[in-house]
């Protein structure tokens, strides 16, 4: 795994939006938790190909594992973490 | 079996599933290295025959500098594609060609070397011959095959695509109590004694086979041609990886993402089968060999050798008294033999402990080649390596009943009964070898096995 920053990922562009694609794609009504990000552009929205995975690895310490292409990005982000738990409760 | 549906989790994924490791000198200074996969194939098994996966990487692996990591990997990728959306048909009249337009289901391959950290391509989009199907679907079936071999740049050969399984056991008597039924009369159990049954006689695998010069996997690119050469062993092994998650609901059933892990391995046969307990055996498949000191405790007090004196009473005392770890089998398993124990041969890499195939390849190939390896004083056969036709099931058998004890406490007798045991099986006459690359013999075809009354 690579760890980075939750905004450190974000920023790589496509890879960071389509964890959020992801989760969305899941069923969780998640509107709020791209609040403080921008939108997708259309760019990004075209580089994405296959399924994304988000997996929450440690749910006390907020860390997140996201998968994408032949590769998996952890970052850690305890309130979106509290977030999705509540939502999938 | 030798690593067929050997643990709980790779049993539910056969085309994952690395059944046999070969790895043995060839002529011109080159090694062929063999890694067979899906178990027990039913020729039969039509109208979706057996075949490689899409959605996992093969890996032939090799050590060369003794730290259980690989310093050379052969990768192969494979490809499937219908040509003929309209028919639930494999094929539709005679495959006479790879080619042929009346082969609906097919596969390919990419070959990648990976070394140093870069990777190059050596092949790409070899095709693999269809399976054995029968006269009519399939004939002349060897030249098929033959036709699927291809060269490698930079030097050497492949072929990935269906073979007759060349492991040879009695399955279904090892399985129940260890019994070797020419020796059943003694068994806590007893019945009469009996020929031994091949279990595996008319089974197919699928083979990916690579012959490649010495030096391409050598340390600095060497061709060592002194046994005693330190750097003159490499060690071997085959492993299967697939993607993190698979995510389904796809148009085409599922879609699979993330870093590869690691499913299935082999370096020495029967490992895992034999040695691992059964609630470790998922964890070993899914390390590399540079943690195999985790397992090496199963080596050095073996629970076959425990129960062999009891299974075959009076038959073993000798093995029922020893109780020191088995530092002849850590040898041949973990690390190699150092030198001094045979003369004339070594195949250790170091203390490093690692399930490896060990070759040392200044060793030529034997003229006469022994079925029972270095037990039968062939330096050419396994453990150094391992060759088709080499009797592995008796080689470790009478390993770990005691007949290579001596090698480091030459004070211990092995019982006598060390010498003669087996599970009674031999080479299939009918399972025809190949003196030549790809060595392993053609497929059984689904028409004629198994035949007709």
């Amino acid at each position: 795994m690579d760890p980075v920053t939750r905004r450190s990922f974000l920023i790589k562009g496509s890879a960071g939006a389509v964890g959020a694609a992801g989760l969305a794609a899941g069923g969780f009504a998640l509107s709020s938790i791209g609040d403080t990000e921008p939108a997708l552009s259309a760019s990004e929205l075209e580089e994405l190909d296959g399924p994304v995975v988000v997996q929450i690895t440690d749910p006390a310490a907020g860390e997140v594992a996201v998968l994408f292409g032949e590769r998996e990005v952890t970052f850690t982000d305890k309130p979106l973490v509290a977030r999705v738990l509540r939502t999938a409760r | 079996m030798s690593s067929h549906r050997e643990a709980p989790g790779i049993l539910k994924d056969p085309t994952a599933d690395n059944t046999d490791v070969y790895a043995f000198v060839t002529p011109n200074n080159t090694v062929t290295i063999i890694t067979n996969y899906v178990p027990s194939e039913a020729p039969a098994g039509g109208p979706n025959f057996y075949e490689f996966d899409d959605t996992v990487t093969y890996q032939i692996n090799i050590d060369n500098n003794g730290n259980g990591r690989p310093d050379v990997t052969y990768e192969f990728r494979f490809e499937t594609t219908n040509t003929n959306p309209n028919t639930f048909l494999y094929n539709t009249g005679p495959i006479d060609r790879l080619d042929s337009p009346n082969w609906n289901h097919r596969q390919s391959y990419t070959v990648t070397r990976i070394s140093d950290g870069r990777r190059r391509t050596l092949a790409r989009r070899v095709p693999c011959p269809p399976c054995n199907i029968g006269p009519r679907s399939t004939p002349n079936y060897s030249d098929l095959a033959d036709a699927a071999i291809a060269n490698l740049d930079g030097g050497g050969r492949v072929f990935c695509g269906q073979r007759a399984d060349c492991f040879f056991a009695d399955l279904g008597s090892v399985f129940d109590l260890a019994t070797l039924r020419p020796f059943q009369s003694l068994h806590l159990i007893p019945t009469a004694n009996a020929n031994g049954v091949d279990s595996l006689a008319q089974a197919n695998v699928h083979t990916i086979a690579i012959e490649v010069p010495i030096d391409h996997l050598t340390r600095r690119g060497r061709v060592p041609t002194d046994p005693m050469d330190s750097k003159a062993t490499i060690g071997v092994w085959g492993a299967a990886y697939r993607q993190k998650a698979r995510v389904r609901g796809y148009d085409y059933g599922s879609r699979n993402v993330g870093p590869w892990n690691q499913v299935s391995r082999l370096g020495n046969p029967l490992f895992n089968e034999v040695i691992v307990p059964l609630a470790q055996k998922d964890r070993w498949n899914s390390v590399g060999p540079d943690r195999d000191s985790e397992f090496a405790g199963f080596v050095a007090q073996p629970e076959l050798a425990r129960l062999l004196p009891v299974l075959y009473p009076g038959v073993f005392p000798n093995l029922a008294a020893l109780t020191a770890d088995r530092a002849d089998l850590l040898a041949i398993l973990l690390t190699g033999i150092p030198q001094g124990l045979i003369p004339g041969f070594q195949n250790f890499t170091g203390p490093t402990q690692a399930d490896e195939l060990r070759l040392n390849v200044a060793i030529p190939p034997s003229s006469r080649p022994n079925r029972l390896g270095l037990l039968g004083g062939d330096l050419a056969g396994f453990p150094n390596g391992r060759r088709v036709t080499d009797d592995v099931v008796t080689i470790e058998l009478r390993a770990v009943a005691g007949a290579t004890y001596p090698l480091v406490d030459p004070n211990f007798t092995p019982d006598d009964a060390v010498s003669v045991i087996e599970d009674g099986t031999f080479n299939n006459p009918g399972r025809v070898l190949l003196d030549r690359f790809p060595y392993i013999g053609l497929p059984y075809s689904g028409y004629d096995v198994p035949a007709a009354s």
